[in-house]
């Protein structure tokens, strides 16, 4: 296990504009630095590079470096959140155009902390990392109803659920909110995720879930596949 | 039933004990069925190595995912598993390899100081000289007989029925020479002779991991004996989450942990009355206190809800309840006191700590901390008391680090960092793993030294000492620092930290930390303010203050405001046994102590955040209001 190097996306010369510097933007991104992060992705707009290029070749490098770090634990929850807010910063600008230029989310994904539980920062850290990878996100805080769940899933026409639990004690209602998915007859038409400190993949099988996000940053890229696969069975 | 089989289990000492499984349940489920306890720190969860074992005989069931994260390839390899995940397949002969010494840790007494104290404990006993009746023709009855001598107007009724029942022999026996004993005004024993000096009473704290008791003698104040043991609800999961996830809507599971706390206690009051050579009979009240959870459970009263939000507890006040009706039967006359609990997480012990360091009666503010798996604060003074819990999870048990120990023989508990590393053992034995007051101190040398920096992350910088540098390295867990080489311990393979116990570390201690800071913002001091912080509980009376400040586990203030307070929940607990009054007080007390709910707090993960690094600066939480905008 070493510690992850900034991959530099591949051909990013060929789409840079003349003399544009954008290792400054990944490590403003990398370190932090959301003032930076913004005012760098305001020029890039401004000398008129296309938004997806900013994204892809400005903004992911080095948020996906601090990511896989953080799944490696060589950076922790301060530090991919100080990242996470640069991401954020850089991408409130993009998003707008790229919205403008017809591009769609990746998908909807729901996301809540499960009934009588309380802990707000690992869904948090989640779904600011959905949001930066491009899934429309909507967030239902903590404490979250079953009933609740599949009225937004619903409401949202949601590819993707993820219920965090955060205790032993309730990841219990991971179970039981999944149980009332399929009571309600709505869980064939959503992928579900669990995640949160005392779950295990066995535990995401036993209560029945599509997948289990051990870490933020494995909830992620399971989205990522799984959204891709069923964007590919419907093609 | 073909589907069963045969699992036997040797024990370290070479003994086995064969009993019979079903096929495809969990070795732990079998063994547990079957009375064989086997340490599984976590819940039965996957997530610790407690409830390792190795397959000695039989078919090697394949690796679960939680297998291979807990073990590594290389102990599955060696038939190592986690019995908690692996699945009976076929017989099989299994040895349960727990990775450290789970037993014989540190038990913490506490001694309350008598002078300031109004002993008046509720029992009395006195010395009478009764008379049978002696007329058929003006009909009266033995029980009659003692109420008249007594002077008091009690009905028959309100006698225990166990004590009627051989009254006729004992009034007899030597001509009405008797003692009896009241409670609250209620006769609770009858006995023949003076037996007035033979009054006693036991204070027992309940934690998580372990029980200790006080046996007191209810007339001088004077404590007579102090025993402690390991929780034996242990095996159900180390943290008070996962003992009341274990019970959660399982009621056979629930009855199971009661049983177990009740055989407990019978067996501390046994050695109690054992080692200061008293008679168990003579034990007329027992003050318990405990957290909210093991309340609950010993009383019988379901936990399910306790472990969801808003966690409310079933009953809040103090219950009073004869030890037949719980029925603790090793002290058949006593009576059994709680005292009152004052939300689900900050139970009576959080309030026994409140009797034992009068900070109600304080002029200046004043705090008292319980460092532990479940952390209760309380702050405040004369004028306002404040209080909370933060879960801040066994790594201070040393659960969920990878050499992690409780405070056993051998348990690394002190660090020294200068040109190469120096560990210190509880009892200067050769080191086998490291306990929390050690993983404590050694974050706080290596962030001294430069080895870890202020985010919590282990990095070989440059100009450390060459043994220093030499002792960080990568392996299959990711970056880690040895703390002792295998060739200079007892163990056969290096005693390291890894990247992955310092992250657990960060945020146990950042659970705390933001609980103390969420207080003394709620009562707008600074830390420098603070008069006077208390540590109270098992734990923190051996946690190096000066480290603690240092890593940021308590805020940064003067360290010597900061002081060990004992077993300051075992105190109140003798202090309630002794004195009827501190009861009335602790009831008195609940209604005046403001609970404050953390996770409800909007501010509260910003500090918590902060709270994670090294070197968080106190200061800013109080003052820094934009720094509390969120993400």
């Amino acid at each position: 296990m070493s510690d992850p190097e900034l991959k530099i996306p591949e051909g990013w010369e060929e789409r840079a504009v003349k003399d544009w510097e954008w290792a400054t933007l990944w490590e403003a991104v990398e370190e932090g630095d959301h003032g930076y992060a913004h005012e760098r992705v305001k020029e890039a707009i401004d000398v008129g590079i296309d938004p997806r290029v900013i994204l892809d070749d400005g903004l992911f490098p080095g948020f996906n470096v601090q990511g896989e770090r953080f799944s490696e634990q060589i950076i922790f929850i301060p530090e991919m959140l100080i990242t996470a807010r640069a991401m954020k910063a850089g991408l409130a600008l993009i998003r707008p155009l790229l919205a403008a230029n017809d591009e769609k989310p990746l998908g909807t994904f729901i996301m809540g902390t499960v009934l009588g539980d309380m802990h707000d920062i690992g869904q948090s850290i989640v779904t600011i990392m959905l949001e930066n990878a491009g899934f429309e996100v909507i967030n239902l805080g903590t404490d979250v109803h079953p009933d609740r769940f599949i009225e937004a899933a619903a409401e949202h026409n949601a590819d993707m659920i993820g219920f965090s639990a955060l205790l032993s004690t309730t990841v219990y209602y991971q179970k039981v909110t999944i149980d009332e998915f399929v009571k309600a007859g709505h869980r064939d038409k959503v992928h579900i995720l669990i995640g949160g400190a005392p779950t295990t993949q066995e535990w995401a099988d036993e209560c029945g879930a599509d997948g289990w996000g051990g870490d933020a940053m494995l909830a992620v890229n399971l989205a990522r596949k799984l959204i891709t696969e069923k964007r590919a069975a419907w093609a | 039933m073909a589907d069963t089989i045969q699992l036997q289990i040797i024990d370290e000492t070479g003994a086995s004990s064969t009993l019979t499984a079903i096929r495809g349940e969990t070795i732990l489920e079998a063994a547990h069925r079957s009375g064989v306890e086997i340490i599984a720190t976590c819940g039965m969860r996957g997530r610790c190595r407690s409830c390792r074992c190795r397959i000695v005989q039989g078919v090697v069931p394949p690796a679960t995912v939680s297998d291979t994260v807990q073990l590594g390839h290389e102990e599955i390899r060696e038939r190592f598993r986690l019995a908690c995940q692996t699945k009976l397949l076929d017989d099989t002969v299994i040895k349960p390899m727990p990775p450290k010494s789970e037993s014989g840790h540190q038990l913490l007494a506490g001694h309350v100081e008598t002078s300031a104290l109004d002993i008046y404990s509720g029992v009395e006993k006195v010395h009478i000289e009764a008379k049978a009746p002696v007329s058929e023709h003006h009909q009266t009855s033995d029980i009659e007989e003692i109420f008249m001598t007594l002077g008091v107007s009690l009905k028959s009724n309100e006698v225990p029925l166990q004590l009627l029942q051989d009254l006729p022999i004992k009034l007899r026996e030597k001509k009405g020479d008797l003692t009896v004993t009241m409670f609250r005004g209620k006769i609770v024993d009858i006995e023949v002779g003076d037996t007035t000096e033979q009054i006693y009473g036991m204070a027992i704290d309940i934690g998580t991991t372990s029980i200790v008791g006080s046996l007191l003698n209810l007339k001088t104040g004077e404590e007579l004996s102090s025993v402690g043991m390991l929780n034996p609800q242990s095996p159900f999961g180390a943290d008070l989450m996962s003992r009341i996830a274990y019970a959660q809507f399982k009621p056979k599971n629930l009855a199971q942990l009661r049983g177990k706390i009740l055989s407990g206690l019978n067996q501390l009051v046994g050695q109690a009355v054992e080692k200061a050579d008293v008679s168990a009979a003579n034990i007329y009240k027992v003050v318990l206190v405990g957290n909210t959870c093991m309340h609950h459970i010993l009383l019988g009263i379901d936990v399910s809800y306790l472990g969801l939000a808003p966690y409310a507890p079933a009953v809040r006040d103090g219950q009073t309840i004869a030890a037949s009706e719980l029925p603790l039967k090793s002290v058949p006359r006593a009576h059994i006191c709680t005292l009152p609990i004052l939300a689900g997480f900050v139970g009576a012990d959080a309030l026994a700590c409140v009797l034992a360091t009068r900070i109600y009666e304080s002029d200046t503010v004043r705090g008292l901390v319980d460092i532990g798996t479940n952390g209760e604060m309380v702050l405040g003074s004369k004028d306002h008391l404040i209080a909370c819990s933060a879960p801040a999870g066994p790594a201070f048990e040393g659960a969920q680090i990878r050499h992690g120990m409780r405070g056993a023989v051998g348990a690394i508990e002190r660090v020294h960092i200068g040109e190469d590393v120096i560990c210190k053992t509880i009892g200067d034995d050769p080191a086998v793993g490291i306990c929390g007051s050690g993983l404590i101190e050694a974050c706080a040398r290596m962030s001294d030294a430069n080895v870890l920096n202020k985010m919590g992350s282990i990095k070989a910088t440059p100009g450390l000492p060459k043994e220093i540098f030499n002792r960080i390295r990568k392996s299959d867990h990711g970056q880690e620092f040895v703390l002792v080489w295998s060739n200079d311990g007892g163990k056969s393979e290096d005693i390291a930290l890894t990247q992955g116990d310092v992250r657990q570390l960060q945020l146990a201690k950042a659970a705390i930390f933001s609980g103390v800071m969420m207080l003394m913002k709620e009562m707008n001091v600074k830390p420098s303010e603070m008069d006077e912080l208390l540590l109270c509980g098992g734990f923190g009376n051996y946690v190096d203050i000066e480290s603690a400040v240092r890593i940021r586990l308590l805020p940064e203030m003067d360290v010597n405001r900061i002081t060990y307070a004992g077993n300051a929940a075992l105190m109140g607990a003798q202090m309630a046994t002794l004195s009827d009054a501190e009861i009335d007080r602790a009831d008195e007390l609940v209604g005046k102590i403001e609970h404050v709910a953390l996770a409800a707090r909007p501010d509260f993960q910003e500090i918590f955040i902060d709270g994670m690094n090294f070197d968080t600066p106190s200061v800013r939480e109080i003052t820094g209001v934009e720094e509390a905008t969120a993400l």
